[in-house]
């Protein structure tokens, strides 16, 4: 039954639909006003119904092909993502510059760029580079544990 | 103040030095990001957007107008020297612009490139000057049932013309509608889809959704290719053109514009669809169609043409209307607002300066891209050779700060990331991005003027049928959504009859 990727994501999007539509409904209402601020998502979460319905029962060449992404690169996103996790928890602990020197060159380093010294370089002197231009631009950027 | 004088006016600012300094940095930024295989003219726009806080709007307008035109120039760069385009726009170029660098052309076609991009953008921003303000008068006089109407075409029409399936664009775009509808309705005070969440009383940052849903996304594409070595193509050759060259390419390039530019008026086609088009029609009236495909030079120079008048063209309805009628324009559209203008048919009334200083800002854009990148030409080719891991890196590093830089929350942070995550999952199983995008913008818009609308008439939807001019857009929009998914219905039958044949 679900054996097209067009029909998973149908059901996916009827799923979303439907707790869209329930979100909407709870919606508190006021009365002063012709139009209330639930009619819209109300109509949107109807035409995602209807959309979604309509999905799962069209053929569409491209897709009908199973979407494929090979073990190693899938891991290497979730490494990425991970790596980006930990830069957004750390980011106003320890600051814009660190933290950044040191996702450039980790980040980069995992993912193939074997120049030690230019991957060195470019992490640090770039960090400084950007939080001083936009000091520059009276944006202050997280400053952390460095003193400077 | 008349055409000439607001466009002096424009010019006066663009020819500063700090003008043109800026103009530089813009055209620079915007090739090197547009080259980067994937990362197209919305994420050099909105990578740019946090450097323009706290900016003179009008130097920062300058900027923006390098950076949209150097990240088209870009993405035809890397079809030609790569056959690897940037994006959707540039994908015509490959046909004829990477065998002529497989022919050790590549000077030749890129110059070609350059200087078709350079008279497609200035015929389509000479008719934009003289088309906008008209249109903004008539503009002036529409109501909230005429805007509700105009972008509920923009919508239908971009879904409908969007490579693929539209009923997977329709549910991009419904998509993006309801992420609009987070935060607190501005006419009830209701707090929508907040979850109880501070951070979402605002609702969501535009910035934050087209740098996850694009920028972000096509990271991805990046960490998959992190192997792939980089063709070294060190010859560029000679970047002159002949005269029997300029003899082939001018007709083209001047009937490519001005059906570039047409096409780039109308809601959702774009430049994808006018390089296409030209393409094809140019193979057409050629005298010698099997040259093209194997190196024609006619092959770069017309959808190059096209593909520059046609963002000129959709300008017109950005500027005049303050609708956006593509993903690209979009993120314009976000950026201006920043700047704190707000396009619309009072625009040209009430900043005429404002108006004009875009105006003049992308004559400057197209005319410096073409004098900056030509001597560029041998060191463009380069960039490219930046390795791909250190790219991955930086590029995810300019998504935090350009989300960071506005809102200083680690929270949007995080949203950025589920946007990327969402982007990547529909890039796999081919939703387009575009129109979630454009619905997003358009949403909070639409909401309101449909619900303006309907206070007008006391709550009766008759208001939309009884308005001619909303009344006639409302059809076409249905129209423009029916049509190809007829169309596909009677292919279908018309294949299972010729198989039971």
């Amino acid at each position: 039954m679900l054996n097209t990727t067009n029909k998973k994501m149908a059901v996916v999007l009827l799923v979303i639909s439907i707790i869209y539509l329930i979100v909407s409904f709870r919606l508190p209402s006021y009365a002063y006003v012709p139009v209330d601020s639930d009619m819209v998502p109300i109509a949107l979460g109807v035409l995602l119904f209807f959309l979604s319905i309509a999905l799962y029962f069209i053929k569409d060449e491209k897709s009908e092909e199973k979407v494929k992404l090979p073990k190693e690169d899938l891991l290497a996103i979730l490494i990425v993502i991970g790596f980006i996790v930990t830069y957004i928890f750390l980011l106003e602990i320890i600051g814009f510059i660190l933290i950044t020197a040191l996702f450039i060159f980790f980040c980069s380093w995992f993912l193939g760029f074997k120049k030690f010294i230019t991957n060195l370089i470019v992490s640090i002197v770039l960090p400084f580079a950007i939080y001083y231009m936009f000091i520059a631009l009276q944006i202050q950027l997280p400053q952390g544990i460095l003193p400077f | 103040m008349d055409v000439f004088h607001g466009l002096l006016t424009g010019f006066e600012v663009a020819f500063s030095l700090n003008g043109l300094l800026f103009v530089l940095i813009g055209v620079t930024v915007g090739t090197i990001i547009g080259m980067i295989p994937g990362l197209g003219p919305i994420t050099a726009i909105a990578v740019m957007i946090p450097i323009t806080y706290g900016m003179d709007p009008a130097i920062a307008l300058l900027l923006m107008a390098g950076v949209y035109y150097g990240a088209a120039y870009g993405g035809a760069s890397s079809s030609i020297l790569l056959n690897a385009p940037g994006t959707s726009e540039a994908v015509a170029t490959t046909f004829d612009g990477y065998p002529m660098a497989k022919q050790g052309k590549a000077g030749k076609a890129m110059a070609t490139a350059a200087i078709a991009s350079f008279v497609g953008g200035t015929i389509s921003i000479i008719f934009l000057t003289f088309l906008a303000p008209t249109l903004s008068k008539v503009a002036v006089s529409f109501g909230p049932p005429e805007y509700f109407a105009l972008m509920l075409l923009g919508l239908t029409a971009l879904s409908s013309l969007s490579e693929g399936s539209t009923i997977k664009a329709l549910i991009s775009a419904t998509i993006g509608f309801m992420i609009a509808t987070v935060g607190i309705d501005s006419q009830t005070g209701t707090a929508r889809f907040t979850f109880g969440s501070a951070h979402l009383l605002e609702g969501i940052d535009f910035l934050v959704l087209a740098l996850g849903l694009f920028a972000l996304a096509e990271v991805t594409s990046l960490i998959i290719f992190r192997k792939e070595k980089i063709a070294e193509s060190s010859k560029i050759g000679s970047l002159k053109l002949t005269k029997q060259d300029y003899k082939d390419i001018i007709p083209t390039m001047g009937r490519q514009s001005v059906l570039g530019f047409l096409i780039g008026v109308l809601p959702g086609a774009g430049g994808t669809i006018a390089s296409f088009l030209a393409y094809v029609s140019e193979k057409k009236l050629s005298k010698n169609p099997n040259a093209f495909g194997k190196g024609e030079i006619r092959g770069i120079a017309a959808p190059e043409a096209a593909n520059n008048a046609a963002s000129g063209g959709a300008f017109v309805p950005l500027l005049s209307l303050g609708i956006p009628g593509s993903g690209t324009t979009a993120v314009m559209l976000g950026a201006l607002m920043v700047l704190g203008i707000q396009p619309g048919p009072l625009l040209m009334a009430d900043h005429p300066d404002v108006f004009w200083g875009v105006i003049a800002s992308m004559y400057i854009g197209n005319i410096l891209l073409l004098v900056l990148n030509l001597p560029l030409i041998p060191y463009i080719s380069k960039i490219l050779r930046v390795p791909r891991p250190l790219l991955t890196s930086l590029v995810i590093v300019f998504c935090f700060i350009g989300v960071y830089g506005i809102s200083f929350s680690t929270f949007d942070l995080f949203l950025l990331l589920g946007f990327g995550v969402l982007g990547y999952v529909m890039r796999l199983v081919h939703f387009p991005a575009s129109p979630l995008l454009l619905a997003f913008i358009l949403g909070g818009m639409m909401e309101q003027s449909f619900r303006q609308a309907l206070t007008i008439s006391n709550g009766s939807l008759s208001i939309f049928f009884t308005n001619p001019i909303a009344c006639i857009l409302i059809i076409i929009s249905l129209a423009s959504f029916l049509v190809p998914i007829l169309k596909t219905v009677r292919k279908k039958t018309k294949v299972e009859q010729t198989m039971d044949m």
